[in-house]
């Protein structure tokens, strides 16, 4: 009976410190390669740029998995019950959308593209509804990369 | 070509810069606090209007239960009988110290068994356990042990759990409903948990005090009490879980009370000892 709650209470404690640490240092990795990918345009709107020259046009993607930690599960149960804004998972939905994006733009940069337009996002969540079980969610970022034709 | 840029997108329009364990906090004690303290109304309500069962009512509940499990599958032998037998009759002695209500009366079954244990239960039963009294030095601690069940079965205690058991029980089940998180359920389930414990230890402490009296009232001192404590807080069943998880308080505590009322009912210390046919129990099994 005892353990139960031992066993509880160890795991909020291992979820909240490892899910805290890995959050701060994904964030730092998402602001920095944000930085540097700057250069590479990304827009949501389907049309090209009207004066555009002619470019190579191709299908980029990129996608994540991120699972929530224990402690996260916790609080957002907790939240479940009187309703309101679920902070934990608003961080790591926010984590994953960008991610997603970054990994679409590295894939664009290794084609030599210059711009990706027509970028859409993808959610799901990979445990659906299933009691017991630790939920993920996933996000996939892709659009149309266009690459100067060199000549 | 028209000048394009992504401008920089600041932080914080999606992710609270609050920290989650405040949140967390706020949510936990608040919820924990609402639970804990609607699990104390109800067992408040469901203690009292359980007194509204009238004992017979209660008595014609367990014998359905009893009849099948511990007296008519075991056939007791001769010498278990009289073991019972001389039980019941010290019970009966000690009900009418205790100024048991008219209608009201305890029956002692006795269980040849080694657990070191004995419970009161629904219906004035009160189970022995073979393991406990051959640990007893003399009559008056066996005394001291029938007077705190006898208690219990005075303040109805076995009804008030099972009324308060099923109250908050299906209380918790409906509340926990709400949330989609398992663990949320264990978590409201452990507060409620820890509260109905609480209670129970509240209601073996006014036993034990009841039970002094009635060793007062019938040996005219009460002295000799404590060894049934002592007994319990050695060997290898004395577990000794954290206050607030255990349903009996400690044993200190329990030899603390008894040394407290000794001290301010002096009488002269005869022990009775235990009947011939109890002491060959115990011996024959060392």
């Amino acid at each position: 009976m005892y353990l139960d709650l031992y066993i509880f209470a160890a795991l909020l404690v291992l979820g909240f410190f490892f899910g805290r640490l890995a959050e701060k240092k994904h964030f730092k990795s998402i602001i920095a390669r944000e930085k540097k990918y700057r250069q590479l345009l990304t827009f949501s709107g389907r049309l090209l740029p009207p004066d555009l020259d002619r470019a190579d046009a191709e299908l980029v993607g990129g996608n994540v998995v991120i699972s929530i930690d224990y402690f996260k599960r916790i609080a957002a149960g907790l939240r479940s019950i009187v309703g309101g804004r679920v902070t934990t998972y608003e961080s790591l939905l926010e984590r994953a959308r960008r991610e997603a994006i970054l990994r679409m733009k590295e894939a664009a940069i290794a084609k030599g593209a210059t711009m990706v337009v027509n970028v859409k996002l993808e959610t799901s969540s990979i445990t659906k509804g299933k009691g017991q079980q630790i939920g993920c969610v996933e996000v996939y970022a892709y659009g149309t990369a266009l690459s100067p034709i060199l000549t | 070509m028209t000048k394009y840029e992504n401008r920089h997108i600041p932080e914080g329009i999606n992710v609270s810069e609050e920290h989650p364990l405040k949140e967390f906090l706020i949510l936990a004690f608040g919820l924990g606090a609402i639970t804990a303290l609607v699990v104390l109304l109800l067992s408040l309500m469901a203690g009292w209007l359980v007194h509204f069962i009238p004992f017979s009512l209660e008595k014609s509940l367990a014998t359905s239960s009893f009849s099948t499990s511990t007296s008519s599958d075991v056939v007791l032998t001769n010498e278990q009988l009289e073991i019972e037998g001389y039980l019941q009759l010290l019970a009966n002695k000690l009900s009418a110290a205790q100024h048991l209500p008219d209608g009201m009366e305890v029956v002692v079954h006795y269980v040849d068994g080694d657990t070191v244990n004995a419970f009161a239960t629904l219906g004035g039963n009160i189970i022995m356990y073979r393991g406990l009294i051959e640990a007893l030095p003399h009559e008056n601690a066996l005394a001291m042990l029938l007077s705190h069940e006898i208690a219990h079965i005075k303040q109805r205690a076995p009804i008030v759990s099972l009324g308060r058991g099923v109250a908050v029980g299906l209380a918790l089940a409906s509340l926990s409903g709400f949330g989609d998180s398992s663990m949320s359920h264990q978590l409201i389930g452990n507060v409620g948990l820890l509260t109905s414990l609480t209670f129970s230890r509240h209601q073996e402490e006014q036993a034990d005090i009841e039970a002094l009296q009635t060793l007062e009232n019938y040996y005219g001192h009460a002295q000799g009490a404590e060894s049934l404590f002592e007994i319990l807080s050695e060997g290898d069943y004395a577990l000794k879980p954290p206050k607030l998880l255990s349903t009996h308080p400690i044993t200190e505590e329990r030899i603390n009370r008894v040394r407290h009322f000794n001290g301010s009912h002096v009488g002269l210390a005869s022990y009775k000892p235990l009947p011939e046919f109890l002491v060959n129990i115990s011996q024959g099994l060392d």
